[in-house]
């Protein structure tokens, strides 16, 4: 049994892929999701085998998506597309597997054929954005994006990973490890990813350093990554 | 008193020849005043061969000469400035030396001054700002005399004996003094209404060369026709009053107006050789019926005598050419011949100003074409996606949606570049919406608020749909939350404004080509209505995004 995820803005056309899969009593549909906020949570939550996802989809897009995924729980991914010809040329290239709508029934039975004999996520990081522009995140129940420029530090604490930008905190999905892959912020703590960019002060202190950031929010810096703190600002 | 007379008959030896070279175009040189060599050389030969004349007629009185030297010198000198009156005075004094007599050195003296003296009162002038002033008769009058009272003073001083001088310069002043003050001032009176006609006659030129470019101006530019051409041949002909007037392109005669109009008949084959070989060098041709004959190619009857053909260029490049006639028993005037190829000149800027306008607004009509033939891909395909996948659960609304689409795609396909009523983007919108809303669901809502009244308010094609298609593309499809496109007509004052306003504030400006097809509505309408009408952009960062279309609200029947 194989469990997926159907991803797509437009009702219709999550309907379309999920009456496609109707036919074929192997795979389970875990769920529909109509932006790659819900996505995100739905996976980590769900974490299904296969997710077909459309690339256009609104402020987080579908490459995007994938690119927040934590490698060890990457599902195999079936993208669709409308039109899209950079990406559609970088798929062709590297053998991924599309869909092309409106879906032609045929081609999507190759395709899970094609799923259905080797269920290993293609590695895909030559055709996904390196850095994230923007960070998914919930404030109480309400999605939210925030941008990466606009993030002071990111915090991870029992209650879950919290962004704070200069707007405010929220909360994210995204793991610590993900978010300093394809960031630019950096580790300063076990639990602090840290901006460059919004150091207002360093103080010294027993256990390393704190830092003051420019909305004056403190964020510790322990004594392992000061060293790198310091050439990251250029002493010594 | 015979001295008077003598005298005076050689100033009107003098006065006629510069009446008759002031018939001529050397003349011209006397009535400018320049820094250039060759016109100051030209003086001091003038003048010099006057002094030196003016010493050969002089009247042999008592061992000395009366004569009318200080003409030459003065008028040298106030003509040609310190340098050359120096040297015109210093000519014909050495010359007066040379013919020896007791009072020999006094007049070279005393010539020499005067040159010079006129010379730097003229200098005096041009520097004061008062260059005019020498053309005086009155004041080259006034020179002279006090010239002559210079030379008869230097004789009495330098010429010995004393008593021999003295009573030469009694029996010699009293002519000398009148006679070249007054042959001077002639000459210069002369010079003056010279100048003043030849100025009048440049004036009247101009005159009438901006006559024609006013009245012609715009007619080529519409286009360079049987119908432009012979609006602007009859205002040439008009203007110039020359026998005919004819217009060619390239291969045949666009226009034919006056003498001969009956058997040169517009729109027929260029036939005459004169017009051909000027298209084929590219250069003026001229018969001007004496050294070169005009006898023109189709009728042996024909009353024209000369000829002279223009080409018109645009980049060089031969077009046509412009060509005026005279009678057989009429001379072709010169300032006719300039002002022809001044028009030529007018015309073909004119030409080429008119293709270059019909060149951009070619590739206006040409860029909106190709932006409305360009219907968004993705719309298209979810479109159809969208169709595709509610074909089984819901024929009848699968159906209807081939409808809108079509209806759509077909607008954009045929729809012209032109006016287009509100009612006419209504239904484009329509049929886009009704897609639209089949794809998002409740995840779309648009509220279109536009009275009746307005619906037969004329805009360019394409106005309101694409700031819809905008706002669903970059504004409400990207949001994760539902969104929401008000459009509303309201009157500013005697302005209709059409606003369309979406929830999701994302709009930035790009030079994508989205940005490219507002920016030619917005340019469209400014072309079409003026610049204080067009389209405005205000965003209120994940507020809101409104696009302000301001138009005249008016009946237009363009």
């Amino acid at each position: 049994m194989i469990s997926c995820l159907i991803i797509d803005d437009e009702p219709f056309a999550r309907q379309e892929v999920a009456d496609l899969l109707d036919k074929h009593p192997d795979i389970k549909v875990l769920g529909q999701c109509s932006n790659a906020i819900e996505a995100l949570q739905q996976i980590n939550l769900l974490k299904p085998d296969l997710i077909f996802v459309d690339i256009q989809m609104p402020r987080i897009n579908g490459m995007e998506l994938i690119a927040m995924l934590n490698p060890e729980q990457m599902p195999r991914a079936v993208f669709i597309t409308a039109f899209d010809e950079y990406a559609i040329k970088a798929f062709d290239n590297n053998a991924f597997d599309y869909l092309l709508k409106p879906i032609d029934e045929k081609r999507f039975n190759q395709t899970l054929d094609k799923v259905r004999t080797n269920m290993t996520p293609q590695p895909m990081t030559q055709i996904l954005p390196t850095q994230l522009a923007h960070l998914p995140c919930y404030s109480g129940n309400k999605l939210k994006v925030v941008a990466t420029a606009d993030v002071e530090f990111i915090v991870s604490d029992v209650g879950g990973i919290h962004v704070c930008s200069n707007k405010g905190f929220s909360h994210t999905q995204l793991t610590l490890k993900v978010l300093e892959q394809k960031t630019a912020l950096f580790r300063c703590h076990k639990q602090y990813l840290l901006a460059p960019s919004a150091i207002s002060e360093i103080e010294i202190t027993d256990t390393g350093a704190e830092v003051t950031t420019h909305s004056g929010s403190k964020v510790p810096v322990s004594r392992r990554y000061l060293r790198e703190l310091k050439q990251l600002l250029g002493f010594q | 008193m015979s001295l008077i007379l003598l005298l005076t008959q050689q100033m009107c030896v003098y006065l006629v020849i510069v009446y008759l070279v002031s018939k001529t175009p050397l003349f011209k040189l006397f009535a400018e005043t320049s820094k250039r060599l060759p016109h100051k050389i030209f003086i001091y030969l003038v003048f010099s061969s006057f002094c030196i004349m003016a010493t050969y007629f002089g009247e042999q009185t008592s061992g000395a000469i009366a004569n009318t030297r200080a003409m030459g010198a003065v008028l040298g000198g106030l003509l040609g400035g310190p340098v050359t009156g120096l040297l015109v005075g210093l000519t014909g004094g050495l010359h007066r030396y040379s013919m020896g007599g007791f009072t020999d050195i006094a007049c070279a003296i005393s010539t020499s001054l005067e040159g010079l003296s006129a010379g730097m009162i003229s200098y005096y002038f041009k520097k004061a700002g008062k260059s005019e002033m020498v053309y005086q008769p009155i004041v080259v009058f006034g020179v002279t005399f006090m010239a002559e009272i210079m030379q008869m003073s230097i004789i009495v001083l330098v010429a010995k004996p004393f008593d021999q001088a003295w009573e030469l310069v009694k029996l010699i002043a009293p002519p000398m003094l009148l006679i070249n003050s007054l042959g001077a001032a002639m000459f210069m009176s002369i010079v003056r209404d010279q100048k003043a006609m030849f100025d009048k006659l440049s004036s009247s030129f101009s005159t009438k060369a901006l006559k024609i470019a006013e009245r012609s101006v715009g007619l080529l530019s519409k286009g360079f026709d049987l119908e432009s051409s012979k609006k602007v041949a009859q205002i040439i002909i008009e203007e110039t009053q020359v026998g005919a007037v004819a217009i060619t392109d390239t291969t045949k005669l666009l226009a034919f107006i006056g003498l001969g109009a009956d058997h040169h008949i517009p729109n027929t084959p260029i036939s005459s050789k004169i017009t051909l070989d000027a298209i084929a060098q590219n250069s003026v041709m001229f018969a001007d019926g004496v050294d070169t004959t005009y006898s023109c190619s189709i009728s042996p009857n024909c009353s024209l005598g000369s000829s002279l053909v223009i080409p018109l260029r645009s980049n060089d490049e031969v077009i046509g050419t412009i060509k005026l006639y005279e009678a057989k028993n009429k001379l072709f005037l010169n300032i006719n011949r300039t002002l022809g190829e001044g028009i030529a000149r007018l015309m073909s800027n004119q030409i080429l100003y008119g293709r270059f306008e019909q060149q951009q607004s070619l590739l206006m009509q040409a860029e909106i074409k190709l932006l409305q033939a360009q219907v968004n891909p993705h719309f298209l395909f979810n479109a159809l996606n969208t169709i595709s996948a509610i074909i089984k659960r819901d024929p009848q609304m699968s159906k209807q949606l081939l409808q809108q689409l079509s209806q759509f795609l077909r607008i954009n396909l045929t729809r012209t570049t032109g006016l287009v009523t509100m009612a006419d983007e209504l239904e484009h919108i329509d049929a886009y919406l009704a897609i639209e809303r089949a794809r998002f669901i409740d995840k779309l809502q648009v509220n279109i608020d536009i009275a009746m009244i307005y619906h037969h308010q004329k805009m360019p094609a394409f106005t309101l749909q694409p700031l819809i298609e905008n706002a669903v593309k970059h504004g409400t499809s990207r949001m994760l939350d539902a969104g929401v496109i008000d459009v509303k007509a309201t009157l500013d004052g005697d302005d209709l404004l059409l606003n369309v306003t979406d929830n999701a504030g994302l709009y930035q400006p790009s030079n994508n080509t989205d940005g490219l097809g507002m920016n030619l509505v917005h340019k469209r309408i400014q072309n079409l209505f003026g610049s204080q009408y067009g389209i405005e952009v205000e965003c209120e960062p994940d507020v809101f995004t409104r696009v302000s279309v301001r138009l005249p609200l008016k009946e237009m029947d363009q």
